[in-house]
């Protein structure tokens, strides 16, 4: 057989790789090297300036709150979805009627731009003219309307609650697939011995299911410390910068306040983190591939 | 049967809450979209009348149509271009050992993982540095290049499930390496194509933050963006239109998202085990 190049696996991964090589690497040889120099608003590089961008993020104290509330954001997220979408998923691996039709409906958040669920949020949570507070008045929870979005002690935890609601369906997606691939005889064994059904979940659900739930939580951290859209539409990080996370913080640091060598020497540290917590993932996939 | 009446009662009621709470966002966006003007800051759950030429009046005073352009541009492209240099980056892992094999999927998997999120400023001065900003191509260019992990993950998944054999009969027949690819393998390869191709539309039809960065002049919005820009900063927000076209924007891709979702399921899923 003549060799041809499309034969050769180099040649045919090579476009894809220095594609998507380029688009990572170029721009973070950038955020490296505007880090460590003096700057001007607009990126125009003026000299070396060693590790002072840095030394200027630990210095503002509006960086500490952010990184404060990227922790409560992450891990409120990551947790509220996880405790969701565990029951969830247990009772969509269940045969009922409709099982169909309510697995489509749990999908959905999924498949919407998390830019219009977060603007459609905005309006359903406004103080005179939202429908939550009409709802809620109309179960009688609540007799006066709520300024949902004008503070931050009620502004955050809602933010974090749709970021639940928006989390979930991947969460189930993953469960879903590690439900399907404990077999079926191990519970009819354990039935058959008696065992209740707490019992089943405690001694065989939830040991199987173990390599799943771990992907899932390393996966939904980087994803969710990530996000951007869902606090950006709803108050862009305000009232007076009281809903920031690490994320919004670093787009205004930016691209509002022109400080590209501060925000460049955030990147980077935010890069080293999502790379800390990739390896974990990588380091649980592969000893998931050995089993 | 009677013990299956009696499961999905009790699942209905279980997941109910749920369903409330999903259901409740679309509620709303239906509900002032086809509201009057007038009524608009009503917070009522139902309207005196029905107001359809809403979905009319909003075309012209949302932008939607040049917005709507854009996005199908920014989607269609980007995926064609992810899609054409996946797949023979997929077909390659999937049918050959080679040294670096194992090197080249960790690069995937944690290029998936760093979202452009952190790299936004890198992008902003490569966008520049190439003189496209404020093009749509610019973020055509990212779109793609950051769908390729995921395309490249899913189009190998399927492609391992592509039985070797007919390949190798169509080279026993003489067929070149590259006819066989054509001939016999590509036709095969249609439906996964297909709805990679579709899940990495919806991506980048529904992605923000490139597109709020790399697009600063109304001509380029993409629909994200042009709905984010009616109600970001403003006194009066016309809701009802903006409500209207995010339905628009949102109600298709929903639907075909709905419809694939398993496949995307059994996509991942066999990626992550081959």
């Amino acid at each position: 057989m003549t060799r041809s190049p499309f034969t050769n696996p180099y040649v045919l991964i090579l476009p894809g790789f220095l594609l998507s090589a380029f688009i990572i690497l170029w721009p973070l040889f950038q955020l490296g090297n505007i880090s460590l120099s003096e700057v001007n608003r607009f990126g125009q590089i003026r000299g070396f300036a060693g590790f002072e961008n840095y030394l200027a993020v630990f210095n503002d104290p509006d960086f500490y709150g952010a990184l404060w509330r990227t922790l409560i954001w992450t891990f409120g997220i990551v947790i509220g979805s996880i405790g969701t979408a565990l029951p969830i998923a247990i009772v969509l691996h269940e045969d009922f009627y409709g099982r169909g039709l309510a697995r489509v409906i749990i999908m959905l958040p999924w498949a919407v731009s998390l830019t219009m669920t977060a603007i459609v949020w905005r309006w359903a949570l406004s103080g005179e003219s939202g429908m939550l507070n009409s709802a809620l008045m109309g179960l009688g929870l609540i007799d006066t309307n709520i300024q949902w979005l004008a503070q931050s002690s009620t502004a955050f935890p809602m933010q974090i609650l749709i970021g639940i609601l928006v989390t979930v369906p991947f969460t189930v997606t993953i469960f879903l697939g590690g439900l399907s691939s404990i077999p079926d005889d191990l519970y009819e064994a354990a039935r058959l011995e008696g065992a209740n059904p707490f019992q089943l979940f405690a001694r065989i659900t939830l040991p199987l299911i173990r390599p799943f739930l771990n992907i899932a939580i390393v996966l939904n951290t980087i994803y969710v410390f990530n996000s951007f859209p869902i606090i950006w539409a709803t108050t862009q990080g305000g009232p007076a910068n009281s809903t920031d996370i690490l994320v919004t913080y670093l787009y205004k640091l930016g691209f509002r306040f022109g400080k590209l060598g501060e925000a460049s020497a955030l990147s980077i540290m935010m890069f080293a983190l999502l790379l800390f917590f990739t390896l974990i993932y990588v380091v649980l996939a592969m000893r998931g591939e050995k089993e | 049967m009677s013990a299956k009446w009696r499961r999905t009662f009790w699942s209905w009621a279980f997941l109910m809450p749920f369903v409330v709470l999903v259901l409740f966002p679309f509620t709303v966006m239906f509900v002032t979209a086809i509201k009057p003007a007038t009524e608009v800051l009503n917070p009522t759950w139902w309207p005196s009348q029905i107001q359809w030429r809403n979905f009319v009046t909003m075309w012209e005073a949302t932008n939607f149509g040049p917005a709507l352009w854009n996005s199908v541009y920014v989607s269609v492209v980007s995926t064609g271009l992810a899609i054409s240099v996946s797949i023979p980056a997929a077909y390659a892992l999937s049918r050959y050992q080679f040294t670096g094999k194992g090197f080249f999927r960790q690069f995937l998997i944690v290029s998936q993982m760093l979202s452009p999120m952190v790299l936004v400023i890198g992008l902003f001065k490569l966008v520049v540095w190439l003189g496209i900003l404020d093009n749509v191509n610019s973020v055509v260019f990212v779109y793609a290049a950051f769908n390729i992990a995921f395309t490249v993950w899913m189009l190998q998944s399927y492609f391992s499930t592509i039985p070797k054999d007919l390949e190798e009969a169509a080279w026993m027949e003489g067929a070149s390496p590259f006819k066989a690819l054509v001939k016999v393998f590509l036709p095969l390869a249609i439906p996964a194509v297909t709805v990679t191709a579709i899940f990495s539309f919806i991506n980048a039809w529904n992605e923000f933050v490139i597109a709020l960065t790399m697009l600063r002049r109304q001509e380029s919005y993409t629909l994200p963006i042009q709905i984010f820009s009616l109600v970001a900063g403003r006194y009066t927000i016309e809701w009802h239109h903006v409500m209207a076209a995010a339905l628009v924007a949102t109600i298709p891709v929903a639907i075909i998202f709905a419809w694939l979702q398993r496949y995307l399921v059994r996509g991942l899923a066999i990626g992550a085990v081959k």
